[in-house]
């Protein structure tokens, strides 16, 4: 595609600066008293448009010699040849409209006092060409630049969506397993135990997949699936799994990225519950202060447990997940204290509207008529 | 009939209950004791001295392999668990089969046929050394496990001021205790730190931080001074690797 014939806006501002040219190659004309004012401008004006419209024709030169893949004796070469053919065909065509004009009799002698001003119309012509090729090249220049720039940014998209679907939490396959293997127990042991087993796995299963297809849920939502998978943990630790949770009420609403509680949840139990013989309680925190909403999940730890098994790729990969979509307006604490591992999140308050528009002021739209408590 | 006397470990009940329920058709086998961690695994496997131990891995305290450790070799084991990546682990320290939870009953009953078979070659391999070698290429241990009697002390590697080597064994002093524990001492050098831990001397490893200065005694021989104020001999070759590191 021409950049300047295929872009009206652009090829007026090309034929009107063009326009002007004529107009001082009038003037060059008739200052010096050689041509009166109307045959100048009758010259000049249709012969520069006309060559305008010529030298749009070095795109193809340009495009087939780019700035960077050629040499520059070869480009100049080029360009110098061209400017001269060019400029000697604006000439003739210009003998051809003096001679029209000389027909029509509307201006006397125009030939003899033309061809004397023929090398400086060549010298013109050559000035103007080597112009237009220039702006040609800096259009395609900056074309190409800005053609970068968005192959760059969809890229750059390209690679954080595909980043953010690997960081989605995945249902842990040895929960699965040992579900699984609990369900096994339970059909000799407790029937009904087993059926109700099976039944709370299913409805797992089939609300991670369904919520985690989403790009963001309500709280609600994410919280009711964190239960539903620590009812299932429930039947296999029995006793020693508890939960408690807070939830301010009017949270509920806010829209969070899917899944983005389950990974804690799932550290808490392997990292905690599990590894304390006695086990001990989860607790869950939900509240907001100004356009904030804070969640937090604590469980107890095991003080002598091995310092270096890490607290697990779950919460690096919901700090990523944060990161991506929410930049520094969220993050993710982790802390130890006396025998407590805390996890807290706190991210922008959101009810309606997609959460990658940032918020950027202003209280939680759905929330900033309910008072503090 | 001579019985099996088995003890299964596992911290979930309903895990253990089906290793128990599948076991309920042999009469030969005898359940000596159910295990809900590692600490009560170990106790139970020293003072009871089982033929056949069932044995989770991911458990509270100590995991299966830290387990088997600590107490005598010579009987076997299955491992059942829901992570199929210790499989050539506890291959490496001679379990007689590896259990993926959930398994049908076709597969428990083969792997306790291989444990008889085990069990009727009575010899056992010596599990010790092939233990270490399962150890050395982990990361350094973060913390020493010694069994006294049926109790398990764990010691935590920062709590560690220097070890001695004392004819089999190696003694561990760590805030003001002794703990010893039948190791070598070249072979505990391998699996701890070498940023944190240097062998200063033929029967000594030292941790850095507890380094005040050396003295020097006579020629090449000098005596490294902990912030205790604890006199160690370190040897020449000693004294190189503390410079390497300091």
């Amino acid at each position: 595609m021409h950049p300047i014939l295929g872009n009206r806006e652009r090829l007026a501002i090309y034929m009107l600066v063009w326009l002007m040219l004529g107009g001082m190659l009038a003037a060059v004309f008739a200052l010096p008293k050689d041509f009166s004012w109307p045959e100048a401008l009758s010259l000049a004006v249709p012969l520069t448009l006309l060559y305008g419209s010529i030298c749009l024709s070095s795109y193809y030169l340009c495009r087939v010699f780019p700035l960077h893949k050629s040499g520059f004796a070869q480009l100049l070469l080029l360009h110098i040849i061209a400017g001269f053919l060019t400029s000697s065909l604006w000439i003739l065509i210009g003998n051809g409209w003096v001679a029209l004009l000389e027909r029509l009799n509307l201006f006397p002698l125009l030939s003899a006092r033309f061809v004397s001003k023929t090398p400086l119309l060549v010298g013109v012509g050559f000035i103007l060409f080597s112009l237009t090729v220039a702006v040609h090249y800096l259009i395609m220049t900056f074309e190409a630049s800005k053609e970068s720039e968005q192959r760059e940014l969809q890229l750059r998209i390209l690679a954080q969506e595909a980043e953010l679907k690997a960081l989605r939490a995945q249902i842990n396959p040895h929960f699965l397993f040992n579900s699984l293997n609990s369900i096994s127990a339970l059909t000799t042991q407790n029937a009904t135990a087993a059926r109700t087993m099976t039944l709370r796995l299913a409805d797992f299963l089939r609300k991670s997949l369904r919520l985690g297809a989403q790009d963001s849920i309500r709280l609600e939502e994410e919280i009711a699936l964190a239960m539903n998978f620590l009812e299932i943990e429930q039947i296999r630790f029995g006793s020693r799994l508890r939960v408690e949770k807070q939830i301010d009420g009017p949270c509920n609403n806010c829209l969070v990225p899917p899944l983005l509680l389950q990974p804690l949840v799932e550290n808490a139990i392997h990292h905690g519950i599990a590894q304390l013989v006695d086990g001990g309680i989860i607790r869950l925190r939900v509240d907001w202060s100004g356009s904030v909403l804070h969640i937090q999940l604590q469980n107890p730890v095991d003080p002598d447990r091995p310092k270096n098994r890490k607290s697990g790729i779950g919460i690096e990969n919901v700090r990523k997940r944060l990161r991506a979509i929410y930049y520094t307006d969220a993050e993710l604490l982790t802390t130890e204290e006396d025998g407590w591992f805390t996890a807290a999140i706190s991210l922008p308050a959101q009810t309606g509207g997609s959460y990658s528009h940032r918020l950027k002021r202003g209280g939680p739209n759905g929330l900033s008529d309910v008072s503090n408590k | 009939m001579q019985t099996i006397r088995t003890i299964v470990v596992d911290d979930e009940e309903l895990a253990r209950g089906i290793v128990l329920e599948f076991l309920t058709p042999y009469a030969d086998i005898n359940v000596v004791a159910e295990c809900s961690n590692g600490f009560e695994a170990v106790k139970a496997i020293t003072e009871l001295k089982p033929d056949l131990v069932f044995l989770d891995i991911q458990m509270p305290k100590l995991d299966g392999f830290e387990v088997l450790e600590l107490v005598d070799k010579n009987l076997a084991v299955i491992f059942v668990t829901a992570y199929d990546q210790y499989a050539v682990r506890a291959f490496e320290v001679h379990a007689v089969d590896y259990l993926l939870k959930p398994f049908t009953k076709e597969r428990f009953d083969e792997a306790l046929l291989r444990a008889r078979e085990k069990m009727s070659r009575s010899h056992t391999p010596p599990l010790d050394k092939v233990l270490t070698a399962a150890r050395r290429q982990e990361v350094p241990l973060e913390r020493i496990l010694v069994r006294d009697g049926s109790r398990v002390n764990v010691i935590p590697v920062d709590t560690i001021d220097y070890v001695e080597a004392q004819d089999d064994y190696v003694a561990i002093k760590s805030q003001g205790k002794t703990h010893l524990k039948q190791q070598r001492l070249s072979d505990l050098e391998l699996s701890l730190d070498p940023k944190r831990f240097v062998r200063i001397h033929r029967s000594y490893i030292l941790s850095v931080d507890r380094l005040a200065r050396l003295e020097l005694y006579a020629k090449d021989s000098r005596m490294a001074i902990l912030k205790d104020g604890t006199k160690l001999p370190v040897s020449r070759a000693g004294h190189a690797k503390l410079k390497r590191l300091l």
